[in-house]
């Protein structure tokens, strides 16, 4: 603790037990735990304490109130377990005879206070703190707190019920890893008290007729098996196993949505990883008897796990693909097709019934389909997917959902039902689709997929959000349609598939819903970038109405509509006028045409959004080289740098920046200077190519903008701009030179630059960078600035930059200051919000 | 039904908001709060405690946005686009523009932060509003085929709605924040008298009876105005949106009548957009605005012109509004640094401010700030707080309830001790229950669902054939059975259900023993007792069979002698199910014994 710290705690504590002082901002007193947290994290001395008298003075005198306010009161209790939480302040507050007035029998334990969520609350995360060590857990079995603890479990606040459990774990933890020496065996005399006392608890809890009861311990221990992997643990679940069985088997015990979760934990813990065992079969009964809805999460948890036996394994899958499997059957003519699956784990009637009841039959799709979809983003699955299967049975719950297959067997026409025009389905039913593009091997099936994607794309009734996963998973379809289309047949498919989706994008394009407009133009975007150099795709593309559409939603009323036209016209552009061997000719895409365009936009458009679009697109052609020769980028620079140097968005001034620097590591590997500063370059060769290069970024206005950065009132600007004049500095300064930049005399040709190191030297306070240029400084001057990069110390400046990066004043001392502020206006502020 | 609020904190929190609302089997979230004086995890509502199994998705129904403040929609983006929610959200049309403004805004000036991250992007805001479903007021929307909502007008800041929510005849009414006084810009809430089972509504001023908004206005007219008249320069640190419109159109409204000339300006270009909003929501002002509209424009603000950084150095007055308003960063503090050391000057502070901004210092009377930790900035110009916020007090929360009529008042977003005196307040008044759980509480209310049931033509025809001619005015007591198939109810004669579900009929009889003194042959007996009915039951068929037993329509007597006592004889009545009307008066008849005269 600092000495202005410790200057301030007295009074900063007395004014807390003051009960006569408004009440404190929460996150003022939240934000004074956590500073003591971090105090005695890495001390367990008692310094802090015996150092700070007023600590323990505070903790008395809200003791010694008729009546504290609960959030006063659950902060001390709060406070004493963080000081209590090593063994040497725990004695000191014992002498003291605190922790028993706070924790104890005697204290807001059961009072009138305790009524209060916060004070229970308070009470819960003060033990937390203090179990860290023998003497606080002796003193938890003596002074009756685990009662305390077991009865707050069932707490009517949530928050302070899985507190409680959080605690429980925490405590059984500590007490079998300090007090135990050597394994544990069932025999409960092995195990010490404290443990003993909370393994009685579950056991008791567990075996109770009282559902509460079996919930908390089912809480308990799952947290319990998915934080600690310790060897005990495995003894302490044959204790259970049993019982936990028994719950399986029993449908009289509502318990079993639980169990899926607990099942898991302990799948997951190391401890359980030998293959053999009953704990397995276990798994394997689960997955027979929960309902498809609960063992979905067991299902999915377990193919996610490295060790797990492969019968599991499938058995888990088959779970997950039951539904799908009921769906194929449904919908098939009879001996059509075989469904997906050979067997099933459970009774398909179950998985039938669930479909065919309107109620549960979109909550177990769409579960099953968010469980496909996770497994299909796993890098390692260690079982085989019949990918061409899973295909077809998303097409056909597609074809339910917008009602283009009504089928004949009386199961699937209630499915069929159920299903029409429900998007929850839809969406995860395409976000399944995109996902499985990655798979290989669906090719046959590529025509009837099209069919459905283009009729979604197509339809009036389909919703915007669903519209928008449409596009994604056609995009993506798309991507691997091109990788396929080799023989000449596929070729023409391609070709008319191609067609048809541009057809449609036409058509939403123009959309009354800026929703619709705006993820027309993102797929428009992603169809580019995967596809550019597809000459077929390119074709297409060209000859469709949709980059004139495209072009025309530069002016969209809806400025997010805007930004998502300017990314995709700047897209465009790669294969319209910037692509090195142009299909196009004539004056169609002209490129001064759009590039005005986007310039008016970064310069007049008045918002954000756009503005940001049109410099991250500039960045980018500038990037791919797409800005013609040397010259014309030059000037291309220097006008998109004085546009966004007074943008009023820091974002857009950032992104200058960017340009900036992308623009000069370009021109210094064109001019043919290393862009290593430490390669090793002949000092001939190097001087003139410098000179070269100055004169390149003062004609392009650079200096004035990087050197006015500095002091912009956005921290990242400055950051950034500091870090391009450190990158650009490096070029023109040997590496030795760079620790002490040379001193500026005020003769008069140095004038200039002196007032600009001095100003720089206070940093980004000075704030009053003058808009006209400065004192006589010529940003456009070469030689100027090459003095200017010597001489302004800007490691210096970065540090400065990077340690105040943040206005929301966080040291301790300022908090214990504007507490200190706080109490002492009378005057309470009402409350108000923005 | 049950509510409970999941912001973290286990007290009653002012501040944000974040209800689940159970219902009918439907769960709904009711805003999405942020806090903005945290900038870790606790800034959020804690998600994972809607649900510990399956999807969020799966879980809720929808999402309902009251408002576009950030303590109400300031965790969406978080929500939707972060921890992975993909279901409907729902706000009023004017919420849906205006709340990604803000929800910018603040990206913008929390991502300045160095080492910032857990925080939602650009891209996510979009995506984020790309899924959200615009209302109107009044507009009965269907979320699935049993859940509606419903917008109605609160007034609290533009576009602020309360939500009915409604599956069958069970339902919720949510205010959000609202206001029952017309202001300068905004109208007073309204609500059917729509009695829903429970109306949560917000309690922030519970206790305040509070000065008229009025004269707030007034007061901050007064100061803007001297400062400006002694040549000093007037700082107002706003958001975007919101206070600062609202505060354009009083200055404006001001500059006018009294003719002034010192410049206002706004320094942010968001407020092109803003702007823009409050011009295409009009409807959603009040009446004045709208009448006026007419012949100008109240948002097409003359005297208010964009600001330039260099204006900050200019000589003579001004009054100028920069973002952000806790004075943490950007073009408010710059100004507020140029400024801060003349005393001539003034900041108004127009709302909350959170620990360790320069706002909220100077708010607690600092005057010495340390500005990262090397200089130190002296302020000498004034300090002023004002608030403007529009909730409604005491008062207009009774009020609420009146309209409203509920059956149950939960209160939220208020101080614990300000609630239990309004709980009170209201408990006698209205003699409803009222309950404010803390933060993570659940309260769960009884309801009496009533369910609809198809009822069969047969069943009708035959119902109303033998009872008194149908009154559409009397409610009618049927029989029938009720078919639980597939999720819908069906009321159908006996028969039917017997034939649907495959099953045969069951005879019921039940018999009954009476007693009777008589000494005579039992033969005589029967006789005795055959006669007897006959005299009585003259409109129903009696028949004495040769086996001796007496039949009245489906009921059967026999008589035997008593094995003990030959004097008594005992009757044995049986009846089916069917004529359990007939039978029991029959047992009844015969417990009284039979008459002498027949002797």
């Amino acid at each position: 603790m600092t000495r202005e710290c410790a200057a301030l705690l007295p009074g900063v504590c007395a004014a807390l037990a003051d009960p006569r002082q408004p009440g404190l901002d929460d996150t003022c007193l939240e934000k004074l735990l956590d500073w003591f947290r971090s105090l005695t994290w890495f001390d367990p001395t008692v310094e802090l304490v015996q150092d700070n008298p007023c600590l323990t003075e505070l903790i008395t005198s809200v003791l010694a109130l008729p009546e504290p306010s609960p959030s006063i009161l659950s902060f001390t209790l709060q406070l004493a377990g963080i000081l209590a939480s090593s063994e040497n302040r725990f004695q000191h507050l014992q002498q003291e005879k605190l922790l028993g007035r706070l924790f104890g029998r005697a204290g807001p334990v059961g009072g009138a206070l305790w009524e209060d969520p916060s004070v229970r609350s308070g009470w819960v995360k003060g033990v937390h703190s203090m179990v860290h060590h023998l003497p606080a857990l002796h003193f938890l079995c003596s002074a009756g707190v685990m009662d305390v603890i077991f009865t707050l479990q069932g707490d009517p606040s949530l928050f302070v019920a899985s507190a409680a459990s959080q605690l429980l774990v925490h405590v059984l933890t500590f007490s079998v890893e300090s007090e135990t020496s050597k394994p544990l065996s069932t025999k409960d005399c092995d195990w010490p008290a404290c443990a003993q006392m909370i393994l009685k608890h579950i056991e008791e809890s567990l075996q109770s007729s009282c559902a509460s009861h079996i919930e908390h311990s089912l809480k308990l221990l799952t947290s319990l098996f998915g934080s600690c992997y310790a060897a005990w643990t495995e003894v302490l679940w044959l204790n259970i196993a049993k019982q936990i069985e028994s719950f399986l088997m029993e449908e009289t015990v509502q318990a079993q949505h639980m169990l899926a979760n607990l099942l898991l934990n302990v799948a997951r813990s190391p401890v359980f990883s030998d293959t053999e065992g009953s704990f397995w079969a276990l798994v394997t009964s689960a997955l027979e008897h929960l309902t498809p809805v609960q063992a979905g999460p067991l299902a999915v948890g377990l193919l996610r796990l490295c060790k797990c036996p492969q019968d599991v394994r499938i058995q888990a899958l088959t779970v997950l693909l039951q539904p799908m499997d009921c769906i194929l059957r449904a919908a098939s003519q009879p001996l059509e097709y075989a469904g997906l699956l050979d067997e099933s784990v459970t009774d398909p009637v179950t998985v039938e019934s669930l479909l065919s009841s309107k109620t549960s039959c979109a909550g177990l799709l769409c579960q099953t389909l968010a469980h496909l979809e996770k497994l299909l983003s796993l890098k390692h699955l260690r079982v085989d997917l019949p990918c061409v299967s899973l295909l077809r049975s998303l097409i056909t719950i597609l074809q339910f959902c917008n009602g283009f297959l009504t089928p004949t067997s009386p199961l699937g026409s209630t499915i069929s039902r159920n299903l029409i025009n429900c998007f929850r389905v839809q969406k995860s039913a395409l976000d399944v689709l995109a996902a499985l593009s990655e798979k290989k091997g669906c090719d046959t099936l590529i025509r009837s997929l099209f069919d459905v994607l283009l009729a979604y794309l197509e339809s009036p009734n389909t919703s915007p959000t669903v519209l928008k996963k449409a596009f994604q998973a056609t995009s993506k379809w798309l991507a691997c349609l091109q990788e396929l289309s080799c023989s000449n047949s596929q070729c023409q498919q391609t070709e008319k598939i191609l067609e048809d989706v541009f057809l449609v994008l036409q058509k939403r394009l123009c959309s009354p819903c800026w929703e619709v407009r705006d993820s027309s133009l993102e797929f428009l975007t992603a169809m580019i970038k995967c596809l550019r150099d597809q000459d077929g795709f390119r074709q297409s593309l060209l000859s469709s109405e949709v980059p004139r559409l495209a072009e025309n939603l530069l002016e969209d009323p809806e400025s997010y509509v805007r930004a998502s036209a300017v990314t995709a016209v700047g897209h465009l552009a790669f294969i319209t006028y910037l692509a090195a061997e142009s299909p196009v000719a004539g004056n169609q895409y002209n490129k001064e045409n759009t590039v005005a365009k986007l310039q008016e936009i970064l310069s007049t458009d008045s918002e954000g959004f756009p503005r940001r679009a049109v410099i991250s697109i500039f960045t980018k052609w500038l990037r791919e080289g797409c800005t013609g020769q040397l010259e014309d980028t030059e000037q291309f620079v220097s006008r998109v740098i004085q546009t966004v140097e007074h943008d009023l968005d820091w974002e857009v001034r950032l992104g200058g920046l960017e340009l900036v620097e992308v623009f000069c590591s370009k021109t210094i590997c064109q001019l043919g200077l290393s862009e290593c500063p430490y390669a090793p370059e002949s000092s001939a060769v190097t001087s003139s190519t410098q000179q070269n290069l100055l004169q390149v970024f003062c004609r392009a206005k650079l200096f004035g903008f990087l050197f006015q950065s500095l002091c912009d009132c956005d921290k990242p600007v400055g950051q950034r701009a500091c870090d391009v004049l450190i990158g650009l500095r490096g070029n023109f300064y040997p590496i030795s030179t760079l620790e002490n930049p040379q001193e500026i005399e005020d003769s008069p040709a140095g004038c200039g630059i002196a007032w600009l190191q001095r100003t720089l030297r206070q940093g980004s306070l000075a704030q009053n960078f003058p808009t006209d240029g400065g004192n006589g400084v010529d940003f456009q001057d070469p030689e100027s600035m090459m003095v200017a990069l010597g001489a302004i110390d800007l490691l210096e400046l970065h540090d400065e930059l990077n340690k105040s990066s943040d206005h929301v004043e966080e040291s301790p001392q300022s908090l214990l200051q504007d507490i200190l502020a706080t109490v002492g206006t009378i005057e309470e502020n009402e409350v108000d919000c923005y | 039904l049950s509510a409970f609020s999941l912001c973290p904190g286990a007290g009653q929190d002012v501040g944000r908001s974040c209800i689940l609302v159970s219902i009918a089997g439907k769960n709904v979230m009711l805003d999405c709060g942020m806090h903005m004086g945290y900038n870790d995890d606790r800034r959020f509502p804690d998600f994972s405690y809607i649900t510990q199994n399956g999807r969020l998705t799966d879980f809720l129904d929808c999402v309902i946005i009251s408002h576009f403040h950030l303590d109400h929609c300031g965790a969406l983006p978080y929500f939707s686009e972060m921890v992975g929610y993909d279901g409907p959200i729902y706000m009023t049309h004017p919420t849906k523009a205006i709340c990604p403004i803000l929800l910018e805004d603040y990206r913008k000036i929390t991502v300045d932060k160095k080492g910032e991250t857990n925080f939602f992007t650009s891209q996510m805001i979009k995506d984020c509003m790309k899924k959200v479903v615009a209302v109107h007021l009044h507009q009965t929307v269907q979320v699935d085929e049993e859940l509606e909502i419903k917008a109605y007008y609160a007034g609290h800041v533009l576009g602020a709605a309360m939500f009915q929510i409604k599956v069958g005849c069970e339902s919720v009414v949510y205010t959000g924040d609202y206001n029952m006084t017309p202001d300068r810009h905004l109208g007073a809430a309204w609500v059917d008298k729509c009695r829903p089972d429970l109306l949560i509504t917000e309690s922030t001023y519970a206790t305040t009876i509070r000065d008229s908004k009025r004269c707030r206005e007034r007061d901050f007219l007064k100061k803007v105005h001297e400062t400006v008249e002694r040549g000093g320069k007037v700082l107002i640190p706003v958001f975007a949106l919101g206070r600062a419109q609202e505060l354009c159109i009083l200055l404006e409204t001001f500059w006018e009548r009294m003719n002034l000339k010192a410049p206002i300006y706004f320094s942010t270009g968001l407020t092109e957009k803003a702007n823009h909003y409050y011009k295409l929501f009009i409807t959603w002002t009040n009446q004045k605005i709208r009448k006026t509209f007419v012949q100008r424009n109240m948002f097409e603000f003359k005297h208010i012109k964009a600001f330039d950084r260099a204006f900050a150095d200019n000589p003579g007055p001004m009054v100028v509004f920069a973002t952000p308003g806790m004075l943490h960063a950007g073009q408010s503090l710059q100004i507020f640094r140029k400024w801060a050391g003349n005393e001539k000057n003034m900041v108004i502070m127009p709302g909350y401010c959170v620990q360790g901004t320069v706002g909220h210092k100077i708010l607690s009377g600092q005057r010495k700030l340390e500005m990262e930790g090397r200089q130190i900035l002296e302020v000498k110009m004034q300090v002023e707080y004002m608030s403007f916020s529009a909730h409604a007090d005491a008062k207009g929360i009774m009020q609420l309830i009146r309209q409203a009529e509920p059956r149950n008042v939960l209160l939220v977003h208020g101080e614990a001790k300000k609630m239990e005196f309004l709980k009170q307040k209201i408990e006698q008044e209205f003699h409803v229950s009222c309950y404010m759980p803390a933060n993570g509480e659940t309260t769960t209310i009884l309801t009496n669902p009533c369910i609809p049931v198809d009822i069969s033509l047969g069943l009708l025809k035959r119902e109303t054939a033998i009872g008194p001619v149908p009154d559409a005015k009397k409610p009618k007591l049927m029989h029938g059975t009720l078919l639980m198939k597939d999720n819908s109810f069906r009321l159908v004669c006996p028969e039917q259900a017997l034939k649907e579900l495959g099953l045969a009929e069951h005879q019921l009889r039940f018999t009954c023993r009476v007693h009777i003194q008589d000494p005579r042959k039992e033969h005589e007996t029967v006789l005795r007792v055959y006669n007897h009915l006959k005299g009585v039951l003259k409109d129903y068929s009696v028949q004495h069979l040769p086996d001796g037993s007496i039949t009245v329509e489906s009921i059967l007597i026999q008589a035997t002698a008593h094995s003990e006592d030959q004097g008594t004889k005992v009757l044995l009545v049986s009846w089916t199910y069917q004529d359990e009307e007939l039978g029991s008066y029959l047992t009844s008849l015969l417990k009284k014994g039979l008459p002498q005269s027949t002797a």
